[in-house]
């Protein structure tokens, strides 16, 4: 498979920059997520840290190198980022727990499926149509929804969610997928703070003009100036869909950013999505298998690079 | 009480087709030896063979872990398999390389490019043992720091941090060329004793966040241990550590000291990234190295007569330099 990605975070006018983003691809697969911790509960940052680190380690775990059931992985992992951020505000004894939304997308063979929870957005874009969207779950858009079918009064505030992880309750979570990509579609995850400044129809026109690499900075950039010094976290990361087989030789090194996930052995999973640091790794024991596949993930990277160099 | 450290393999044993010269430096973590490959190449080789864990008799090759020692050994395993991967994705030449990784003798070996030269923090030992004024030449540190800078952007881009960067850590090649040292990410769990995990650090170089629990690491947390670095070639010491400096900070007080030595922009880049609140320091490298590139003419602002007074003051009730 190929794909090219870009992805850009940036904390606007806030204290902290509480959205994460990652993504993580073995040979068959790429997995593609962005959360936003959430204000009012303690420590958003490590929220959203965590999620993700659930999505990529469940992804480590099962992508060998297929997913045999993308849409229950989707909901598993994002469940078990919901169970991690439950465990830490236990074991810490936190009087409230921390808590994000998250959305996740799949790239696997010539499908896309993903999964969200909150208002972390998806959109994908074909040709300068935008095909799909995921639905916030804040009270506003169940509203619109449902308007048609029971009248309701109150006008929400947007940033009012009826989930996310890390609540009491157990998280909602919806899937979608398969769907089936063509060459040059493009999805774009992104936080409130893009979608809250920057128009649907503006996201999927930017989308469809230019390459990611200037899109997708190109929207941060706009959300960030129209929400000027107030500005929430800004996050975006946008993906390409370039073919499911590997290209010929040649086309593949010119594809600037472009990633081809034929270089990878079977066996081995990459990922920009940094491990726990130190102290709060749950402590997994290492087996013979684990070690043997360390060492020969290792020797691949250094294959790559090596043949980067010359 | 404290036990025997593990024994190094000897001269002339072979590992993975690699022929062990000598022991070149020994840490917490294990041991690395100057050896050569089936080309007669040298390169360095890096043995896992955590000191409080493994205990290895001379003369034998297969370290001896006690079975209650066996998880911590598996997890300082995984920090070094981490330090693999996390090095063997980065080609630059401010950045150690790694050449191959293996395992032989029931522990792992990483082999990586053999460097001529000295470190950071022996250059600065010599330096100022000569009692000039400078330590070093503004334009020699600006322009090593340049290019420690150019291979950190490299490092975080792979969203990666280093955090033990230190005058040790930098190697200065004898074809003067800057490269990085040692990400030993093993350190960190290597620590663990008891329940808790006491993350490691060097004092004066480590920022106030790696002393906390709970402290965001990131960038800034690179880049205040550059600041930190920077001081040191500046006043050939290491500053005081954050927690002493949290509690008094004598930080600009000592830079004053250095003024009219160095522009005041140099001491300012310093002072911006030795910044206690991390959101105070440039947030990323690249920031940094726009101001430390920038050629303006430098400025130097002398004493004024109350500063010199103060500054003397200050060594009388100390009895040391600030």
């Amino acid at each position: 498979m190929r794909f090219s990605v870009y992805q850009v975070s940036r904390k606007g006018g806030r204290d902290k920059n509480e959205d994460r983003m990652g993504y993580c691809y073995t040979r068959d697969a790429g997995l593609f997520a962005l959360a936003d911790g959430m204000g009012g509960h303690p420590e958003g940052e490590v929220a959203s840290q965590l999620a993700l680190q659930a999505l990529a380690s469940s992804f480590q775990r099962e992508a060998k190198p297929r997913l045999a059931e993308p849409l229950r992985f989707l909901n598993e992992a994002v469940i078990a980022g919901h169970h991690q951020l439950l465990r830490y505000a236990t074991e810490r004894g936190l009087m409230d727990t921390p808590r994000t939304t998250v959305v996740a997308c799949l790239l696997q063979g010539n499908a896309a499926y993903w999964a969200h929870c909150g208002d972390s957005r998806l959109y994908l874009v074909r040709g300068n149509k935008l095909v799909a969207r995921t639905r916030d779950h804040s009270y506003t858009e169940l509203q619109e929804t449902l308007s048609q079918v029971v009248p309701m009064n109150d006008r929400y505030n947007r940033n009012v969610l009826f989930t996310c992880l890390g609540s009491p309750g157990k998280p909602v979570v919806d899937t979608a997928g398969p769907v089936l990509m063509q060459p040059g579609d493009r999805v774009l995850l992104c936080s409130d703070g893009l979608w809250g400044s920057v128009s649907d129809a503006d996201i999927a026109q930017a989308l469809s003009r230019c390459s990611l690499a200037d899109s997708v900075p190109e929207l941060v950039e706009r959300a960030l100036r129209v929400a000027g010094s107030k500005s929430d976290n800004v996050t975006a990361l946008g993906v390409e869909f370039e073919a499911a087989e590997a290209a010929e030789a040649t086309e593949a090194t010119e594809a600037a950013r472009g990633v081809s996930t034929s270089d990878l052995g079977e066996e081995v999973f990459a990922s920009t999505i940094q491990a726990a640091i130190g102290a709060d790794a749950p402590v997994e024991d290492l087996d013979e298998a684990e070690i043997e596949r360390s060492i020969k993930e290792i020797n691949e990277a250094i294959q790559r690079t090596s043949s980067k160099r010359r | 009480m404290s036990k025997p450290k593990p024994a190094p393999l000897p001269s002339g044993t072979v590992v993975g087709g690699y022929q062990i010269i000598k022991k070149l430096a020994a840490g917490g973590f294990g041991v690395v030896y100057l050896a050569e490959d089936s080309d007669r190449h040298l390169v360095a080789v890096k043995e896992y063979l955590p000191s409080s864990l493994a205990e290895r008799a001379p003369g034998e090759l297969m370290p001896r872990v006690k079975p209650e020692k066996q998880p911590l050994y598996r997890l300082g395993l995984k920090s070094f398999f981490e330090e693999g991967r996390n090095l063997a994705q980065i080609s630059h030449p401010s950045v150690v390389s790694v050449l191959n990784f293996f395992r032989e003798n029931d522990t792992v070996y990483m082999v990586m490019n053999y460097l001529q030269g000295d470190t950071l923090q022996d250059f600065i030992v010599t330096a100022r043992d000569l009692k000039r004024d400078k330590v070093f030449r503004e334009s020699t540190i600006r322009s090593l720091f340049d290019e420690i800078l150019r291979g950190l952007r490299i490092v975080h881009q792979h969203k990666m941090l280093h955090l033990d960067i230190k005058p040790a850590n930098v190697f200065v090649t004898n074809d003067n060329k800057a490269v990085m040292l040692d990400f030993g990410a093993a350190r960190e769990v290597l620590s663990k004793e008891g329940n808790f995990i006491r993350p490691m650090y060097t004092p004066g170089f480590a920022a106030p966040e790696m002393y906390r629990r709970d402290g965001t690491l990131g960038p800034w947390t690179d880049i205040y241990a550059i600041g930190a670095c920077i001081y040191a070639c500046m006043q050939g010491y290491p500053p005081n550590d954050a927690p002493q400096r949290l509690e008094k900070d004598r930080l600009a007080l000592s830079l004053s000291r250095l003024r009219n030595v160095y522009s005041d922009n140099l001491i300012e880049v310093a002072e911006w990234c030795m910044s206690l609140d991390p959101l105070s320091r440039p947030q990323s490298v690249f920031a940094l190295q726009k101001e430390l590139a920038r050629e303006t003419e430098r400025r130097y602002t002398k004493l004024s007569f109350s500063e010199r007074l103060k500054l003397q003051l200050e060594t009388l009730k100390t009895g040391q330099k600030a």
